[in-house]
């Protein structure tokens, strides 16, 4: 999907949501036009939030919500949520189950991926099996183009980073490194 | 020839960089992270982020929580996100700050019920709360501003006042939120914590100063300070007592955190060069000697964080508790089996001599090798005008109170 079709359908998205929010608490459909059904992005440049830790959902949205971290679908869309209705965003996709991935890992970066990890430290955040956990996201098997441009930006320095941990980590990465870590990441396979 | 090359290396270094000016140099470690031996780089080790949008009591194992017989405790007040430190203003309201958010709340009382207003917005790491005579002062990130007659206009309070300002010139790494209270001298006291976990200070830096709110001239009391989070005056002898944390990854039992008392201006408590009073810094301390500098009264425990402490002034406790301390442990996190989490208690006799010190209100600590090991994390006390005590816990955005009733 290209940019201003995915953008038209972040803007309905957008729209419908907030004529349902009026009405009632925030409905989880409605992150789906962009996430995907059940929070399972078939967009690459799109997050995948199914299965994702419900601690990690809810400070993103907080994040978006008050202006730390900045995202023109994102920063509408959690304008006007609550904390209650983040929070109950949070619940329903952290318990959705994540679809295999559809992304196919080149031979190379299935080789190499494992030792990146390890060096970079991704693992003793991200968990052994990259699945995430309290407030840190998992990588297992999010959409690659996502990856890529968030690692991008904390190299750059320009991604909102809670403490600084991710930005310095990125610091050490080749751009050929962050290649073959979103191509090994967005292979691997989430329970 | 040599010093041609040099010059010629640094000129060709400058042009590479003014070539590629859109890389910006790259970005040091979170100063949680700074001081870890090459070993420890691999560590899983890590502070805990609180759930920024509070998480409701009614989702949370409250009946874990344990006091001691006749004591009680229950949530005060939820949905305040990541509470921080606590005020009490004349008329009863409860003043809650935070730290990553940008708000100041005020919780009211009102026939049992609590609301919960957000007063302030758009702050700076606004950590310090304190109130005197009508007046709400707030001790962000770089300065102190003052809300005067804040309980007659919690629905549309006016823009606040400085009292000071720059207590943040260079925007540091590190222990950059305050802690603020108004001494017996009318001053306020803030701490400005040490740019890292183990760095030398700069000017003001890893200390206790205060700021006279008439004239916003400021001077230093207590120096050596790493970080301290929470600080009181003893009722009877009007001297400073404060918690200290020690640094990090120095191992699982070392150093202590500390509680100390300042008996004048001018003492300095050691860092970076000695630790819990007795232990030189591997790197700063050599060729120094802890004889130089104010000892701890007692020690906390290996990173355990405590952060707000009050002296218990009430008569709702039994009498044995009057002028005691009770202080909020946040920690652990820099340790493989945590410990604390907890509302410490520490007596003192009439003379203001520590004669025991011991948790107090358990259970939020469930699991010491889990991760995270707790559910909970106590940040401020605040004894309420009935006797009771409140305490804010940041992770969850819960105050809850602690009464006594006689058996």
């Amino acid at each position: 999907m290209n940019r201003s079709l995915r953008s038209a359908a972040a803007f309905a998205a957008a729209l419908s949501f907030f004529t349902a929010s009026a009405a009632s608490g925030a409905d989880p459909q409605l992150c789906a036009a962009c996430h995907g059904s059940e929070g399972n992005s078939v967009i690459s440049a799109n997050p995948s939030i199914a299965a994702q830790p419900g601690q990690f959902i809810s400070m993103q949205l907080f994040q978006f919500r008050e202006g730390n971290r900045k995202d023109p679908q994102m920063t509408p869309m959690a304008a006007n949520l609550s904390n209650k209705e983040m929070n109950e965003l949070a619940a329903y996709f952290s318990k959705q189950k994540a679809a295999a991935p559809s992304h196919k890992t080149a031979p190379e970066s299935a080789a190499a991926g494992p030792n990146l990890a390890q060096q970079f430290n991704c693992v003793q955040c991200h968990g052994p099996a990259l699945l995430g956990q309290q407030h840190i996201p998992r990588l297992a098997g999010q959409q690659f183009e996502y990856l890529r441009t968030q690692l991008r930006g904390f190299k750059a320095q320009t991604r909102a980073d809670l403490d600084g941990n991710m930005t310095s980590a990125a610091q050490a990465l080749s751009d050929k490194d962050v290649e073959i870590l979103a191509d090994y990441l967005s292979g691997l396979p989430a329970p | 020839m040599k010093s041609y090359r040099v010059i010629s290396a640094a000129f060709l270094a400058a042009f590479t960089a003014a070539a590629f000016a859109q890389q910006p140099p790259a970005a040091p470690p979170p100063s949680w992270q700074q001081g870890r031996t090459p070993e420890q780089a691999s560590s899983t080790l890590h502070p805990f982020a609180p759930h920024l949008t509070g998480r409701p009591s009614s989702e949370l194992p409250l009946d874990k929580l344990k006091v001691p017989a006749g004591f009680k405790v229950e949530v005060w007040a939820d949905g305040i996100p990541e509470a921080r430190s606590l005020a009490l203003g004349d008329k009863g309201t409860v003043f809650v700050s935070n730290r990553i958010a940008k708000n100041v709340y005020a919780v009211v009382d009102k026939d049992g019920k609590r609301e919960v207003k957000t007063i302030l917005k758009g702050l700076n790491a606004p950590n310090g709360v304190a109130f005197s005579k009508g007046t709400l002062y707030v001790a962000e990130r770089h300065r102190i501003t003052r809300y005067d007659g804040i309980e007659s206009s919690l629905d549309n309070p006016s823009e606040g006042k400085v009292v000071i300002d720059g207590l943040d010139p260079q925007t540091q790494p590190g222990h950059f939120w305050k802690f603020l209270a108004q001494g017996p001298d009318g001053k306020l006291y803030f701490n400005v914590g040490a740019p890292g976990n183990i760095v030398m200070p700069g000017y003001f830096q890893a200390s206790i100063s205060r700021v006279d709110p008439k004239t916003g001239v400021m001077d230093t009391y207590a120096q050596g300070v790493r970080n301290s989070v929470g600080f009181a005056w003893h009722p009877v002898t009007n001297q400073l007592w404060f918690t200290e944390h020690g640094r990090d990854w120095l191992g699982d039992d070392s150093p202590s955190d500390e509680l100390n008392v300042a008996t004048k201006k001018g003492q300095n408590f050691g860092y970076p060069y000695c630790h819990q009073g007795d232990t030189l810094d591997p790197e700063f301390g050599k060729n120094r000697s802890c004889s130089e500098f104010t000892p701890p009264v007692i020690k906390l425990g290996a990173h355990v964080a405590p952060l707000g402490m009050r002296f218990y002034t009430g008569k709702m406790f039994p009498a044995e508790y009057r002028n005691n301390i009770f202080l909020a442990r946040h920690g652990s996190w820099n340790r493989t089996t945590k410990q604390g989490y907890d509302i410490y208690r520490v007596a003192l006799n009439e003379n203001g001599k520590v004669v025991n010190a011991e948790p107090f209100l358990t259970g939020f600590l469930t699991d010491e090798k889990a991760d995270p090991p707790m559910w909970g994390r106590p940040v401020d006390v605040l004894q309420m005008k009935d006797g009771s005590l409140l305490f804010s816990d940041d992770y969850n955005g819960i105050l809850y109170r602690i009464s006594y009733a006689k058996k």
